[in-house]
């Protein structure tokens, strides 16, 4: 594999950049190991989970948290955080609810609520550079300003206008018999790792995470690689919603509330180190995969409902810290 | 200026002869304060003008501008200090607004809570729905629906609201008296309808032979008929009794579509109304021991769909 090659060592990482690669590697893999041993100690308790229709529901219960988590894992590289992504997701939804409710047609509707991702992204990322806010400040007042508008154009009640039915299959459909939104995920997946790995914007990505200062004096344009992060986390944010939007065809006052969370773990279980340069789009898949899996099993094995969140956050910190200590094992510092 | 003075006596002599009653009425004000600006609340303010013009008081609905505690009370100084009569209100935080509540009542003010109580304020009454007794009906429906045995499951919204743990208390209360029926999970969702509906569908898988679904929170309903209309679970249509609450659009769509067997509806316009019936009462002197009043739930199926009242 050639990336170690033309990716610059990001900080904290003394070696060569042939362990890099190997790091970044065992990182996914260690997710994939968790994914595959959580998944067999459930099937060991319920004949219900590893069956078709069980697993391709997992995949499209977690795919919009995993797309949200592609577009935050890069900002996580450049050393920021996007808290707003819940927020651009459940007002990009709404906006296509409004616009078909005001008798656009699809492409309007759709295009709008990607529009939405694209102010969000603009917003946060001019607040980020040209003003030069902390991301976790800028980001937390777009979350509220966000989360503001869709009570104050909802007024807490569901917005749920007449949709053609071709606007429905984008939520809905099937490419037999893999879910839409999962089939939207693998693409996205795709091409934004290609991206990451193998064009020079995915590696001033890593550069800016890596060493600011470094990668500037190199002539990275730093300022322009985080303008690009944010706008694309937004952007990939508002497609989520509006996928969201066709699949339950309701804008909730809610939807998006507090996803952000869960959309940062699955970076975080997926390897990406939240001090940036370190990270990568299929390990932040990988951990939304996790999430989505353990959110399944606890339903099946009926375990208690209260108990849910604790199990939920242990499994997180036992499979990140695992990661932590294998890495610091095989000498990596 | 003295003619006006001549003419103002005169009016009130005559109005004094005509009922004397009216006089009173018209120098009555109430006030009813919601919890913040949402479709219940417009409910409740239809209904308490509507009696407040059939007894002949002046109205006013005060809307908060937020749901903290503290919004609420400068929200009753306010209206201590314009002198109103009576105040109605919906607390969003029952320990804040205790001392301005007694304060009121200190003044001379009668004070009603309706749809959410603040129990220790020293308030009159409260007119509202009596979340355990609903979740009672909403037992008592779906034993009748299952038809005496069979799994059942709740999927409840926040697992720390309090009057959602009441509507569950009040389910198993109601269950205890049917030994066959067995509760075999109860699932939070936070109220996000993406979250109910993966929830929803885990549990079908989980419990294929699943009698019926109590919807405890207003996400329960949307989110059990969309898992429905899925080709995957459509087996299980008509054979699952679902009970839900709370007649959001989407929610009576699944009655109308057959995915849901009943709603429990809380009364708003009811409440409004006799928040200002008891409170011009008490102002009166009509009314001197006032008992809460639980509002109820109707229970809202395919047959009543058209003309409930609230």
């Amino acid at each position: 594999m050639s990336l170690a090659d033309n990716t610059p060592a990001p900080r904290g990482l003394s070696g060569s950049m042939g362990k890099l690669a190997k790091l970044r590697h065992a990182r996914e893999f260690n997710v994939l190991i968790a994914l595959v041993i959580m998944g067999g100690a459930i099937s060991l308790f319920t004949p219900y989970f590893l069956t078709v229709d069980n697993l391709m529901g997992v995949s499209r219960a977690f795919s919009l948290t995993a797309i949200m988590a592609i577009g935050m894992v890069m900002v996580i590289i450049t050393g920021g955080i996007d808290l707003s992504v819940g927020s651009a997701m459940g007002l990009a939804g709404l906006v296509t609810a409004l616009c078909f409710d005001a008798g656009f047609g699809q492409t309007t509707a759709v295009a709008a609520g990607l529009a939405v991702g694209a102010v969000f992204g603009l917003v946060n990322g001019m607040l980020i550079t040209a003003i030069g806010l902390p991301p976790f400040i800028a980001t937390l007042g777009t979350l509220s300003i966000g989360r503001g508008l869709m009570y104050m154009i909802t007024h807490g009640v569901p917005l749920t206008p007449s949709t053609p039915d071709s606007f429905a299959l984008l939520g809905q459909g099937y490419v037999v018999p893999v879910p839409l939104p999962v089939v939207i995920l693998l693409v996205l997946m795709v091409v934004f790792s290609l991206i990451m790995i193998h064009t020079r914007f995915g590696r001033h990505i890593y550069a800016t995470g890596g060493n600011e200062n470094a990668a500037r004096l190199s002539g990275v344009k730093t300022q322009r690689v985080k303008l690009a992060v944010y706008m694309l986390s937004s952007l990939i944010s508002s497609l989520a919603g509006v996928i969201a939007f066709s699949r339950y065809l309701s804008a909730e006052p809610a939807s998006g509330f507090g996803s952000e969370l869960d959309v940062i773990a699955a970076a975080a279980i997926g390897g990406a180190s939240l001090s940036g340069g370190i990270g990568s789009v299929t390990g932040a898949v990988m951990g939304a995969a996790l999430i989505g899996e353990i959110a399944n099993g606890v339903v099946l094995l009926n375990i208690n409902t209260y108990a849910q969140q604790a199990i939920t956050g242990g499994v997180i910190l036992i499979a990140v810290s695992l990661d932590v200590l294998r890495n610091r094992l095989k000498g990596g510092r | 200026m003295k003619t006006f003075a001549k003419l103002a006596g005169a009016a009130l002599v005559l109005g004094t002869l005509m009922s004397t009653t009216a006089v009173y009425a018209k120098d009555i004000v109430v006030a009813l304060v919601p919890k913040v600006a949402v479709p219940f609340f417009d409910d409740v303010n239809n209904g308490g003008k509507a009696e407040a013009e059939k007894l002949g008081v002046k109205y006013q609905w005060v809307v908060p501008a937020n749901t903290q505690g503290a919004t609420q009370v400068k929200v009753i100084e306010d209206l201590i200090a314009r002198h109103v009569d009576g105040i109605g209100i919906s607390v969003n935080e029952p320990k804040s607004v205790e001392g301005v509540i007694k304060q009121a009542m200190k003044a001379g003010i009668k004070v009603v809570t309706f749809d959410s109580d603040s129990a220790n304020s020293g308030r009159s009454m409260y007119i509202g729905t009596v979340n355990k007794q609903a979740g009672v009906t909403m037992g008592e429906a779906m034993a009748k629906a299952v038809g005496g045995k069979g799994e059942v499951a709740i999927v409840t919204g926040q697992l720390g609201a309090s009057n959602l743990n009441e509507r569950i208390d009040g389910v198993k209360e109601a269950l205890a008296k049917y030994p066959d029926i067995k509760i075999v999970a109860t699932e939070g969702t936070e109220d996000d309808l993406a979250k109910a509906v993966s929830v929803t569908e885990a549990l079908l898988r989980g419990h294929p032979n699943l009698a019926g679904i109590f919807g405890i929170s207003q996400v329960g309903g949307p989110a059990v008929a969309k898992v429905l209309g899925e080709e995957e679970f459509a087996k299980h249509k008509g054979q699952l009794k679902v009970l839900a609450f709370d007649d959001l659009p989407d929610t009576i769509k699944g009655v109308k579509d057959g995915f849901i067997d009943g709603i429990m509806v809380q009364r708003p316009i009811t409440m409004g109304k006799l928040a200002v019936e008891h409170l011009v009462a008490q102002i009166k002197g009509e009314e001197t021991a006032s008992k809460d009043i639980d509002t109820g739930v109707t229970v809202v199926t395919k047959d009543n769909l058209g003309s409930y009242t609230k």
